[in-house]
């Protein structure tokens, strides 16, 4: 029965930490979700400190404990807390920019942060039991307790689509209390019976209040809205408009708005009179909309010819081929449309607006990752056009894993040019100048790495007050009269063009200084005279262009310039508030506080004969918990350059892992003592191996059709998978003795894996994906020698 | 008789009753205004004139929810109901004031909100033109505005974005509400030499005081300050 509690708890409460990430995607920003990691392992490590304490003061605690009526008590409480915790979270009024301004929000930041932990701190609660109970059987409980979550991982996937968030959150927390129906042969006592009728009838008044909730709570009590800063929110404020149709899926919530008042076409000259045409809108949890024009003539797009990047078309006149590579946004189709060519390409990787935009424009779109599709592609386009214009809020995208924008990346782009053929890309403009200038280095770092002589006469950058437009020509730039054309009819400025004087600039959009001219050029002079690291490392934010190992085009902080940026954004604390990366490092020095408190914990509360937990027990059960999440957080890295999209990255990588782990989890039963140190010098081996062929093999893999490509991304995980599953079954069973020993083992592993898990973020942010593989190696070394001198 | 008395109680109990719905002046408000103007606004490098006069006029305890006179002349912005604010006084007069308005001119205004703003306008121009999309704060401005008396500011329910065509063209524009873009019909409506002053910028985080400026066929625009209009949030989310 305890098994069954295991496997249903661990499915339940890894639905709901996947369900809690949409919900904080929805509701906040995406780099929130690093809470919810956070919240998940502060709940399960405090559940293994608990018995800790307990058993201070109870002997044999654990046979009690692990008594039919208690964990049925433990699954109803983790079933109450769970919907109670996520209807909290739903309606309390938290408002993280409010923050610094009212200490209320603090009260209610911290509020839903323990209610949240709560039923992780149950699943917990029943998995130190377990272990500490059946420690002649650590394997098989590791084994349920991983394939449980495996489940758990795969039913959002299924349930998405047909079930909103706050309703399968309900469901799926009520999974759990199908272990108080099931039948126990031992069971058949008369006041087992009594008391089973009693929990049934307990378990009856929960599944009759979730339906009720689902039911009648619908909008206030169930459905979560998204943040009212993001684009969405602001929109339905416009009298006249309304959401038409709601797609949910685990890649997101896509919703269709219609309003008189949608006006998108970033980069429009001043010069334009005449209106818009109407438009319809898809959102993305909130924020990151497409918008699409309603052209019912090629005359309709004409008002394209009036956005910056239509610079670019000017140069190539009669376009052949087109390819536009769609990441929101919108305005690049009507651009290649106006432009006459007969044959133009989409390419868009989120499989609701790649069918959506097919519906609408009639034209062929490709639902697939770019990088995919120019990999299996040998045409040369003539404009190969990019529109990605990122999120609402600045820095909150700090975090995005993003091959856009990467050398290797453009270097591709460039390569499916034809002699003639150009690159558009626009961006907004950002102040202090950030985006272009890692952009025109990037660019420059790919025409370099093609042998391309003199690249920056292949470079040009245009402007107006909010966007720029940055242009790549296979032909160089000899002939600058079309670009100083467009730039003097249409009111743009131009920031970058070779040869191009300094009292050409700055002319129609006017900053107090040509900030950007004078950077760019600054950069230019840098690379002409080899000195472009001393530029890099002298400016005051990050801008070195990215790389496949290292792709985070829109993270631009540099710690040791903290202050003089704080003051370049106009001293406003919020502006840095909601960057991806201040706020991982704040949770990450929340969790290390957090950590140490549970750690420390037992050592004050259990007397002193019972503290028989050594340091190398504790180096190998932190070496053990940090391994697997540095290789589990190394995988989903590495696996969203092959699906494009981090939720299928972790999906395909949490369920892998956690069934190959259960396997080799189930498969520890058999291994001896004797055995054990081979079996982590064996993960050992695997890893350097894979450390050294991974990434490699990645870009083959990303050369497969998808039939290929998912089970043999699956297959990869296998090795390591399985050898992970070995390590903490087998250090539970071989090195501990005592019920109290392995509830702390339990506690340090929670606590490292959370703080492996935010520490990955930040190793991945400052050196690059493949040294989270370089951590994890380490860490089972360090396994493997704390095993050697291990005092059992 | 009964025409006469009807038509009698029309003209002196309604103006009375929409009198008796705005705040009037009274020494503290004087004094307080007085104490803004210098301190806010003057302090700060706003020398016009005519700006400093219609700031020290208009009473701005009148376009403020009742329940704040008492902040009107603090030297932030204030809700005004509809997830709308007032702007902070200095924004208003430096806005204003880059419109480098003489007296005689035409002024449309976008975003009525509270109409204060437009009161500030009619103090210095000719003639004031103003939308608002919101129904309610709409028809809560224009009551305020005629019952303190403005008589050159003419008032309009509908989208901004597409300006007012029958009144066009205009010597200059004030955008009051944040936006993302310039709406193309609103410089059509533009004199030549004409101006139009708007937050440009993400309405999420912060924004550019902006100047448009119509010279010929050209414009140009000049980034003035960077100022933060408060997020609409709220309310009709709820309505969705």
């Amino acid at each position: 029965m305890i098994l069954t509690a295991v496997f249903l708890l661990s499915l339940s409460a890894l639905s709901f930490e996947i369900l809690l990430v949409r919900v904080f995607s929805i509701s906040q920003w995406n780099h929130l979700s690093f809470m919810v990691i956070s919240i998940t392992l502060f709940g399960f490590a405090a559940g293994g400190t608990f018995l800790n304490i307990i058993d201070t003061y109870k002997k044999g605690w654990e046979k009690h404990l692990s008594s039919f009526e208690n964990i049925h008590i433990f699954t109803i409480l983790f079933t109450i807390s769970t919907i109670i915790s996520f209807i909290v979270l739903n309606r309390i009024p938290l408002d993280y920019f409010r923050l610094p301004l009212e200490p209320v929000q603090a009260f209610y930041l911290l509020t839903a942060y323990l209610l949240l932990a709560l039923p992780f701190f149950f699943t917990g609660l029943v998995m130190s039991i377990s272990y500490a109970f059946m420690p002649e059987k650590t394997g098989f409980v590791y084994f349920a307790n991983m394939a449980g979550s495996a489940s758990g991982a795969i039913i959002p996937v299924i349930f998405l689509p047909s079930i909103y968030e706050g309703n399968l959150i309900i469901l799926s927390a009520l999974i759990p209390l199908a272990v108080i129906f099931l039948k126990h042969p031992d069971h058949n006592q008369r006041r087992i019976i009594t008391r089973r009728r009693y929990f049934r009838l307990i378990c009856i008044c929960i599944i009759i209040t979730a339906g009720i909730l689902i039911v009648k709570g619908g909008n206030s009590f169930v459905r979560v809205k998204p943040s009212p800063y993001k684009k969405l929110s602001q929109m339905l404020l416009f009298p006249n408009t309304r959401i038409t149709e709601v797609t949910n899926s685990i890649r997101g919530r896509f919703e269709n708005v219609e309003s008189p008042h949608l006006r998108f076409a970033p980069g429009l000259s001043l010069k334009y009179e005449g209106l818009l045409p109407d438009q319809t809108a898809t959102f993305k949890d909130g924020d990151n909309p497409l918008f699409l024009y309603q052209l019912t003539s090629q005359n309709d797009a004409q008002f394209s010819k009036f956005t910056l990047p239509y610079s670019g078309y000017l140069l190539v006149p009669h376009p052949k081929h087109i390819l536009v590579i769609q990441h929101g946004g919108g305005s690049a189709i009507p651009c290649a449309l106006a432009s006459g060519s007969d044959s133009i390409t989409i390419v868009e990787q989120q499989p609701q607006i790649a069918k959506r935009v097919q519906q609408h424009y009639k034209l062929p779109v490709i639902n697939q990752n770019s990088r995919t599709f120019l990999a299996r592609s040998d045409r040369r386009y003539d404009i190969i056009h990019i529109e990605n214009w990122g999120t609402s809020l600045p820095g909150s995208a700090a975090l995005t894993q993003d091959y856009f924008f990467t050398i290797e990346s453009f270097t591709q782009y460039f390569e499916h040019l034809s002699n003639n053929g150009v690159f558009i890309v626009s961006r907004l403009l950002l102040l202090p100048p950030s985006d272009a200038i890692r952009l025109w280095a990037t660019a420059y770092e790919s025409l370099r790495s093609l042998e391309i002589k003199n690249p920056e006469k292949h470079i040009a950058v245009l402007r107006n007050w909010n966007s720029f437009t940055m242009i790549v020509s296979i032909p160089p730039f000899n002939d600058k009269t079309v670009l100083e054309d467009v730039s003097r009819n249409l009111n743009f400025d131009i920031v970058y063009l070779p040869g191009i004087s300094k009292k050409n600039v700055n002319r129609f959009n006017v900053f107090d200084a040509p900030y950007h001219y004078n950077e760019i050029n600054r950069l230019a002079e840098a690379y002409r005279l080899g000195t472009e690291k001393t530029y890099f490392g002298n400016y005051p934010m990050d801008v070195f262009p990215q790389t496949d190992n290292h792709p985070f085009p829109y993270r631009f902080l540099k710690w040791s310039r903290l202050k003089a940026l704080y003051k370049m954004t106009g001293s406003r604390f919020y502006s840095l508030f909601m960057s991806g990366e201040i706020v991982v490092s704040a949770v990450l020095i929340e969790a290390l506080g957090i950590s140490i408190l549970l750690l420390i914990l037992p050592f004050f509360a259990t007397l002193k004969e019972t503290r028989k937990f050594y340091f190398s027990h504790m180096l190998y059960f932190l070496a053990v918990g940090s391994g697997f999440m540095f290789i589990e957080l190394y995988f989903i890295k590495e696996y969203i350059f092959v699906f494009a999209d981090p939720v299928i990255s972790l999906t395909v990588v949490i369920t892998g892992l956690l069934v190959f782990s259960a396997f080799g989890g189930y498969w520890s039963q058999r291994i001896s003592a004797k055995n054990f140190p081979i079996a982590i010098a064996a993960l050992i081996v695997i890893l350097v191996c894979m450390f050294f062929i991974f990434n490699p093999m990645m870009h083959r893999v990303i050369q497969l059709n998808k039939f290929l490509r998912y089970p043999l991304s699956l297959l990869l995980l296998l090795p390591p998978g399985f050898l992970l599953g070995l390590p903490f079954p087998l250090g539970m069973r071989y090195i501990l003795n005592l019920p109290a020993q392995r509830t702390y083992a339990w506690t340090i592993n929670g606590c490292a894996s959370v703080l492996a898990s935010i520490a990955s973020a930040q190793i991945a942010l400052g050196i690059g994906i493949s040294a989270i593989m370089i951590f994890a190696i380490s860490a089972y070394f360090l396994a493997f020698i704390a095993l050697c001198f291990k005092r059992i | 008789m009964k025409k006469h008395l009807i038509a009698l109680l029309i003209i002196t109990v309604f103006p009375s009753f929409l009198m008796g719905r705005v705040q009037k002046d009274a020494p503290k408000y004087q004094q307080a205004r007085e104490k803004m103007v210098l301190s806010q606004i003057r302090l700060r490098g706003i020398s016009d004139k005519k700006v400093l006069k219609a700031m020290s006029e208009v009473l701005r305890h009148s376009f403020v929810p009742e329940d704040l006179a008492s902040q009107a002349y603090a030297d932030h912005p204030l809700p005004i109901g509809e997830g709308q604010t007032i702007s902070q006084p200095y924004i208003v007069a430096l806005m204003t004031e880059r419109l480098k308005l003489k007296g005689p001119e035409s002024v449309l205004e976008i975003g009525t909100g509270s109409g204060y703003q437009a009161a500030v306008l009619a103090n210095v121009v000719k003639e004031v033109y103003t939308i608002e999309i919101r129904k309610n704060l709409h028809t809560k401005a224009n009551q305020t505005l005629h019952s303190l008396g403005y008589t050159n500011i003419k008032t309009r329910h509908a989208d901004g974005y597409f300006g007012w065509p029958e009144a066009a063209p205009f010597d200059c524009i004030m955008i009051t509400a944040a936006i993302d873009h310039i709406p193309p019909p609103l410089l059509k409506q533009l004199k030549d030499g004409g101006r139009l002053i708007l937050p440009l910028g993400n309405p999420f985080s912060y924004q550019n005081l902006s100047l448009v400026i119509k010279q010929g066929e050209d414009y140009t625009v000049k980034q003035i300050t960077g100022v933060l209009f408060v997020p609409m949030t709220g309310y009709a989310l709820d309505h969705n």
